[in-house]
């Protein structure tokens, strides 16, 4: 379990992170979401020692963690870094001897993780003539390639293509599977919905929400209605007790309030034409998210 | 989980100065420049002895009394400081256009007057003269009645012997051309190896590699293995340079005290290293306090003027080593590198006194890296530029 435990920190006057507490199970892949400058960015340095927290700290396993423990966890920063001048494999085999391997395996373990990630035809060009998907491969295998024992990727989806973000998600759903917790920031919620059973929503510098998505899915009492119609949606408005949550291109999901039945808002939308689409929905993630940051 | 062998952290500014080391040693810049540095030692080494060594003249000789003097002239040229080759012509017109075509350096026309084309070589004239003077005594002399062997007698007078109150000390002169040139390679190896500090810095901080570095290892073990492999590579390369331009000399014949040679190359050697050590770490703060290459020159500016003091402090302490100015320069830090090696190789420091510029070295360097590596730390991560007083601040 990784522990991150009342962490503050100040940037000047202003308040990057607030009392931030959460923890990661071994197995487990957390992600981790929130507004941009939200500090999702500043907890990871903090849990990978790069910055420094004013209060608060870091466990794994339930000890403190200090610069021996870190170098055996995996990052990868949200602004990408590698050596520009260097060879793939000679950079990826450095990197890894950073982390505690010696010379053999570092070898051949970033060969091993290189030809997962499908980059192994070019393990001897110079990183910076690799095309940018193909370095961001190389930096997520610089972060693979030592087997750490916690993985914490900042935006590791951002810039991949879709067969891209397959990979990677495989990739992490196999380390996650062989015990390693992993925590990853995104702002592409439907991808955390699809690969977390977990989720932590940090606005502000403050945690907001998290636990099992499912759980929060459930603690939102709210009764949500899915309605599209074919013709001109009505003003959904006109009904008491009805707001709306989301705008879609031929309907809306709306909350209704307590006092209201769903049959209401079939009786609008028949009278307004076709119905096509009528039923009664579970918040989705980016539903939660953003309740609870425009709380 | 983990079955694969894990070093102790202590030792893994090793690895980053490996990298260091071998990164550099690879780029082909480094290379060809160090390339470029061999030939122009080695060709200048070999030139200098070629064009090195005695003058060489040619006197064209018109008339009878002109052919004796020089005939006299060569078989004498064993007491003269230079080779003369004399040529016979017929006519002082052809004579004359050997001059203008510079295939003679003066004409001798009979028993009286030199011809020369503007300015001739003064040792050759003066020799001349000489011969041409003692010549026309023993023919006056003949004239007069004395005989031939008295004539001879008479005119030869030993000249007189030159007590030079300050002699040249030939050794002296060697030791303080082999320490100019000591002291200009340090000046060189300080900045250009000052300067792939800077250069390294900035660029692990404008790749943005550093956040990926310092998440594995301290900042302190990174700039330690930086300085380390890079003043490794720098004295690698010194010492290469140093044992060619050495063989190159001795075996051309240019080099009259090997000893003294050798040991001016030692000396060069270890303050390269007090030098270096001293002024790398700053080389490190210069560059962590930007975040691109175009940023650096500005903040080395006030690191370079001192560098280029210290070089003019250490001209001057090969020319008056033993001046108060010299003693002064040899002590300080910042400019002992520069000027200490010198010297010592000319006798004017004893072994105590380099020993306690050593020990002031080692002990500024000392006090300045946890400085250093503090700045470095703050500033490392932080973009753009960041001023010095926000970096030495306890976070």
């Amino acid at each position: 379990m990784l522990d991150l435990i009342d962490l503050t920190r100040r940037f000047g006057d202003v308040v990057a992170l607030d009392d931030v507490s959460f923890s990661v199970p071994g197995g487990e892949m957390v992600g981790f979401v929130g507004p941009n400058g939200a500090g999702k960015t500043t907890a990871m340095r903090i849990v990978l020692g790069v910055l420094q927290a004013d209060s608060g700290e870091v466990r794994w396993r339930g000890k403190r963690v200090d610069a021996a423990v870190r170098r055996r966890f995996g990052y990868m920063p949200e602004e990408r870094g590698l050596y520009p001048k260097m060879r793939v494999l000679d950079q990826l085999a450095y990197l890894g001897r950073l982390h505690g391997l010696d010379a053999g395996d570092a070898r051949a373990r970033s060969l091993r993780t290189i030809e997962i990630l499908g980059v192994a035809d070019r393990v001897n060009d110079r990183t910076e003539t690799l095309s940018l998907g193909n370095q961001q491969r190389v930096q997520l295998a610089a972060a693979l390639a030592h087997e750490p024992e916690v993985l914490v990727l900042d935006e590791p989806f951002s810039g991949l293509d879709p067969v891209g973000v397959d990979t990677l998600a495989g990739v992490l759903r196999e380390q996650a599977a062989a015990g390693v917790p992993v925590v990853f920031s995104s702002h592409q919620l439907e991808l955390v919905e699809r690969l977390c059973e977990s989720v932590v929503m940090i606005n502000a510098g403050r945690i907001v929400a998290a636990g099992r998505i499912s759980d929060l899915r459930a603690s939102d009492a709210r009764r949500l209605v899915r309605v599209e119609v074919a013709g001109q949606a009505p003003d959904w408005t006109r009904l008491a007790g009805v707001t709306v949550v989301e705008r879609l291109a031929s309907g809306a999901v709306l909350e209704l309030s307590d006092g209201t039945v769903p049959n209401d808002v079939l009786d609008l939308a028949r009278a307004a034409g076709e119905v096509r689409w009528f039923g009664v929905v579970q918040p989705s993630l980016p539903d939660i998210f953003r309740r609870v940051v425009t709380r | 989980m983990n079955g694969a062998k894990r070093d102790s952290d202590r030792g893994i500014y090793r690895v980053v100065a490996r990298r260091e080391f071998v990164e550099r040693f690879k780029d082909r810049g480094f290379r060809i420049s160090t390339g470029i540095t061999l030939t122009i030692l080695v060709g200048f080494l070999v030139l200098s002895s070629l064009a090195g060594g005695r003058a060489r003249y040619d006197l064209v000789v018109v008339g009878e009394d002109a052919v004796e003097v020089g005939t006299q002239l060569e078989r004498g040229s064993a007491t003269l400081a230079f080779d003369v080759t004399v040529q016979e012509l017929d006519d002082e017109a052809s004579a004359e256009r050997a001059l203008r075509d510079g295939d003679a350096d003066a004409v001798l026309i009979g028993g009286d007057r030199i011809v020369v084309k503007s300015d001739g070589p003064a040792d050759l004239l003066g020799a001349v003269q000489s011969v041409s003077e003692r010549l026309r005594a023993h023919q006056v002399l003949e004239e007069a009645g004395v005989s031939p062997d008295q004539a001879d007698e008479a005119l030869d007078v030993a000249p007189l012997p030159v007590r030079a109150l300050e002699p040249i000390d030939e050794r002296r002169q060697q030791l303080a051309a082999v320490a100019f040139v000591g002291v200009l390679a340090l000046y060189g190896q300080l900045f250009a190896y000052g300067y792939w500090v800077a250069a390294g810095v900035v660029e692990e901080k404008s790749s943005r590699v550093v956040e990926v570095l310092l998440s594995a290892i301290r900042p302190s073990q990174l700039l330690r293995g930086k300085i380390l492999g890079i003043g490794l590579l720098g004295l690698c390369q010194l010492l290469l340079i140093g044992m060619i331009g050495f063989g190159t000399a001795l075996g051309v014949g240019r080099l009259d005290f090997p000893g003294g040679a050798l040991g001016a190359i030692g000396v060069v050697l270890l303050w390269f290293l007090f030098g270096y050590a001293f002024y790398a770490s700053l080389f490190a703060v210069a560059g962590s306090i930007v975040s691109r290459q175009e940023d650096l020159q500005a903040t080395m500016t006030p690191l370079s003027l001192v560098i280029i003091a210290s070089f003019f402090l250490g001209i001057q302490a090969v020319g008056n080593p033993d001046s108060t100015l010299a003693t002064v320069s040899s002590l300080m830090p910042w400019s002992a590198p520069l000027s200490m090696p010198s010297r010592i190789m000319l006798g004017q420091a004893s072994i105590w006194f380099a020993f306690l510029s050593a020990v002031i070295s080692v002990a500024a360097t000392a006090a300045l890296i946890p400085v250093a590596t503090r700045v470095y730390a703050n500033a490392v991560l932080r973009p753009g530029k960041v001023k010095l007083r926000d970096a030495l601040a306890r976070r």
